[in-house]
């Protein structure tokens, strides 16, 4: 008996050394695949010996990797490589609001840098809406905002500089900015604490060459309120004087201005920062960016990651800043892919995931496009937050770009990926916006099999001849995106936008008010009412916002199907044919029994014949 | 009204010869044709951003900055220049990801793999570093080995590229291999070739980079 185990001991050791002789070259090819997918890259030659081992439990390595970072990755590039939520250059966000510019003007002591916001509002009319001196006083005639002023400088006055301007330690330059006196200020020290962050360090020098610990801004910048009083100058026209000290015409009241001088206005709206001179940039400049042209080194190449950047270089920061947008999708994605959380919820989530400088962005920056040229002229001074700023987490400082914090709820118009700003401003208009859904989600797309376009002065595109094959389905899906306002975020509010508006009502379309023409389609306008833009085709969508087009979307019977295509596609690398279609069904529906969740769907994937012999799975002849 | 007596007077002029019908031949006989409408096997095309990770892998989990610099010296100028031609997709300009193989990509591919190698070969196969610091030539390398003891190495760098033994690969793989290094080492022997690197180095080096170019390694 004894003999007869030490035998089998044999036995089973021999067996286990020839175990790779058991793997065939398929078994190895699907190994290799597994960790393609699963691992983001071949197998080390360690796996491999791991794998040739008797006892490898393959499947247990399957769950095992359904879990990392490189199977989130893997799904985040599927719906990455559909959605494609990156910005173009040609794309900038640098509103006047938010952008802090800087020209060196000669002090009693040397050249000084000044920095200033473009239309900054002032008391002093020989300075108001522009850099706090004259051109008599500091020698220099700004032509460009951010460039050196033309002209022979002059001294200017330390008394006269000391009352123009205050000496600031800004957020990007003290971690601690928002301290009573700041001192935890920028150092080496701050790469490895502030991971992601990556600043150019030739910000932080005075003009002289000495590091900077304080720089100087105008005074109006220098304020913190969160609300101003609207300033009336009583400058209405172009034939009003120029005011004396300055070149340029001063900024003329608007008519908002003149019938609500006194009034009060949001700091962080466009609107608080045309009218009013009691706004400025808040505590340590946090509603700002330095507008130099090269604040932060940003990753303009990263195909594996914002922490593994395979090209990076200096940029502006508004560059920086809306790098992040990108990230805040991806960043979402991970989440739910990662938590294997509802799919669904990449359309429908009120939820997302946030980092410092979008944090800031959130708390302080979304207001700059509100609320337009003519939206106050209708009431419309207070944006309607599409991420509600007090529920950003109050602790995330504008330098933490390396730390992610989830927020469980953006408030009521949030919707997944469709109130994100990289999907609003990527996908300006609203029929862009549902098409790009349409596609990626239904998996369907707009293809008029047989159209004869015929002239038409048909208004309406769900019936005008040749554009309603199309459209008859685009417009009531562009509809939802009716409030939120194209190449931007601004939610139009039902309360000051009435879909159909009796007060923008106008006999004769062409002679609407303009602020009522910016807003409402005259091609929907008559005597008794007028149509809110987008919305002609589906009134009862506009009011529903992106949250109903994310649920309509979710409820389509095409939905399921389309996540299983999308998913095994890329993952088998080939077409699902007519073959598959049997297969696709099943996957469908234990995907949907199984509460839309990614990974049990990836792995159905990853052990069916179809991606292991891929797609050698036979067919009708 | 002339021209009507136009058309009689064309009409009746044309005493031409009858035109003979054609005879009638038979129809081509019916033949089946058998379309194979099955779903094919089909290898995919490893992702740039797999072959990415798998690179910095190779180089010892390094950063791609710290690649750069590491496989710098003439073999490797900048990410920039090569990673634009690996078919990523650039989502900023919509250029969706490539999906099939070009010449720019695949020489770009080569020139990666030979900056990996190249350094490999010189960290690797140096007498001092010792076995368990070797990344890709995790073997003793004799200067001039027999076919077996080339079949070994040959295997460390098979199952490192292209993820299974030798063994199970078509059976003149590793004879072309072997005359491969064997002709890259007698030419950096007698120095018709201009590498700076010892003749085993260099032989190991051309083995190396051949199987990071090799299409095995660029499907799946």
């Amino acid at each position: 008996m004894h003999r007869y185990g030490a035998c089998l001991i044999a036995l089973a050791l021999l067996v286990a050394r020839d175990a790779s002789a058991n793997k065939s070259l398929d078994d190895y090819r699907y190994f290799r695949a597994l960790n393609l997918d699963l691992q983001g890259r071949p197998p080390t030659r360690g796996e491999i010996a791991d794998f040739e081992r008797s006892d490898f439990d393959l499947d247990k390595w399957i769950d095992a990797h359904l879990t990392g970072p490189r199977y989130v990755e893997r799904l985040q590039r599927i719906y990455m490589d559909l959605l494609r939520l990156e910005l173009p250059a040609t794309y900038r966000f640098e509103p006047g609001l938010t952008s802090l510019y800087s020209l060196q003007v000669t002090g009693p002591s040397g050249p000084v840098d000044i920095y200033y916001r473009v239309g900054q509002r002032r008391t002093n009319p020989a300075i108001d809406g522009q850099v706090c001196f004259t051109e008599s006083e500091s020698g220099l005639k700004v032509v460009e905002a951010g460039r050196r002023g033309k002209g022979t400088p002059k001294v200017i006055s330390q008394k006269l500089l000391d009352e123009r301007t205050v000496l600031v330690k800004p957020w990007w330059l003290y971690a601690d900015h928002d301290a009573p006196s700041p001192k935890d200020r920028a150092a080496p020290s701050w790469t490895s604490r502030f991971p992601g962050l990556d600043v150019v360090w030739s910000m932080f020098v005075d003009p002289d060459g000495a590091p900077t610990s304080a720089i100087r801004v105008c005074k109006e910048e220098t304020q913190t309120a969160a609300m101003g009083h609207v300033l009336a100058t009583g400058r209405r026209t172009k034939a009003d004087p120029i005011p004396d000290g300055r070149t340029t015409r001063a900024p003329l009241d608007s008519a908002f201005a003149t019938s609500h001088a006194g009034a009060l206005v949001s700091c962080t709206t466009a609107l608080g920062y045309k009218s009013s001179n009691e706004c400025g940039c808040g505590v340590g400049l946090e509603r700002c960016l330095p507008n130099a042209p090269a604040a932060f080194v940003v990753a303009t190449k990263a195909p594996l990651g914002e922490d593994e950047p395979f090209v990076a270089g200096p940029k502006p920061a508004w560059v920086w800043l809306q790098s992040w947008w990108t990230a805040e999708a991806t960043h979402f994605m991970g989440a739910i892919f990662g938590d294997d959380r509802d799919v669904r919820e990449l359309l429908t989530g009120r939820g997302t995931v946030i980092n410092g400088p979008l944090a800031m962005f959130y708390r302080f920056f979304t207001g700059a496009t509100c609320c337009g040229n003519y939206g106050p002229e209708l009431g419309f001074t207070a944006p309607e937050p599409l991420f509600d700023p007090k529920a950003v987490p109050a602790k995330l400082g504008p330098l933490e770009a390396g730390t992610w914090v989830p927020v469980a709820d953006r408030g009521p118009h949030a919707s997944g990926l469709l109130t994100m700003p990289v999907f609003l401003t990527k996908y300006a208009t609203r029929r862009a916006r549902a098409h790009v859904l349409y596609s990626a989600f239904l998996c369907r797309d707009f293809v008029a099999s047989k159209v004869t376009l015929a002239p038409s002065s048909e208004p309406d595109l769900t019936k005008r001849p040749g554009c309603s094959a199309c459209h008859t389905r685009l417009e009531p899906m562009a509809a939802y995106f009716t409030r939120v306002q194209e190449s931007d975020w601004t939610y139009l509010p039902a309360s000051t936008f009435p879909v159909s508006s009796t007060r923008c009502a106008a006999p004769d379309a062409k002679r609407m008010r303009p602020e009522c023409k910016t807003y409402y389609d005259p091609a929907f306008t008559n005597a008794s009412h007028a149509m809110l833009r987008g919305a002609y085709a589906a009134p009862a969508n506009a009011d529903q916002g992106p949250a109903g087009l994310a649920s309509s979307i979710t409820q389509d019977p095409a939905f399921a199907p389309c996540v299983v295509t999308n998913v095994a596609q890329s993952l088998l690398g080939r077409q699902l044919t007519p073959d598959d279609a049997a297969w696709k069904a099943s996957l469908a529906k234990a995907f949907v029994d199984g509460g839309y969740r990614m990974r049990s769907l990836v792995k159905a994937i990853v052990t069916a014949p179809q991606y292991r012999g891929n797609g050698a799975a036979g067919g009708t002849k | 009204m002339k021209v009507v007596a136009l058309v009689a007077l064309v009409a009746c002029g044309s005493g031409s010869d009858s035109i003979e019908a054609t005879k009638p031949t038979p129809l081509v006989p019916r033949r089946e044709v058998v379309l194979d409408t099955g779903t094919q096997p089909h290898r995919r095309m490893v992702q740039p951003e797999q072959f990415l990770r798998a690179y910095l892998t190779w180089f010892g989990g390094l950063s791609p900055s710290e690649v750069q610099k590491q496989a710098g010296r003439g073999l490797f100028d900048q990410w920039n220049d090569y990673i634009g031609a690996l078919g990523l997709p650039d989502y900023r300009i919509d250029v969706p990801r490539a999906g099939q193989s070009n010449p720019l990509m695949l020489a770009a591919i080569a020139r990666l793999g030979e900056a990996l190698c190249v350094r490999a070969s010189e960290h690797d196969l140096a007498k001092s570093t010792p076995l368990a610091d070797r990344q890709i030539f995790a073997f003793d390398a004799n200067p001039s080995p027999t076919l077996d003891e080339f079949a070994k190495g040959f295997d460390t760098l098979h199952r490192t590229f292209l993820g299974y033994p030798a063994a199970l690969a078509p059976p003149a793989r590793v004879g072309r291999f072997y005359a491969l290094y064997q002709k890259v080492q007698t030419e950096t022997q007698t120095r018709t070739s201009r590498s700076s690197l010892a003749p085993v180095q260099a032989g190991w080096a051309a083995v190396c980079t051949a199987l990071i170019q090799h299409p095995e390694a660029q499907l799946y």
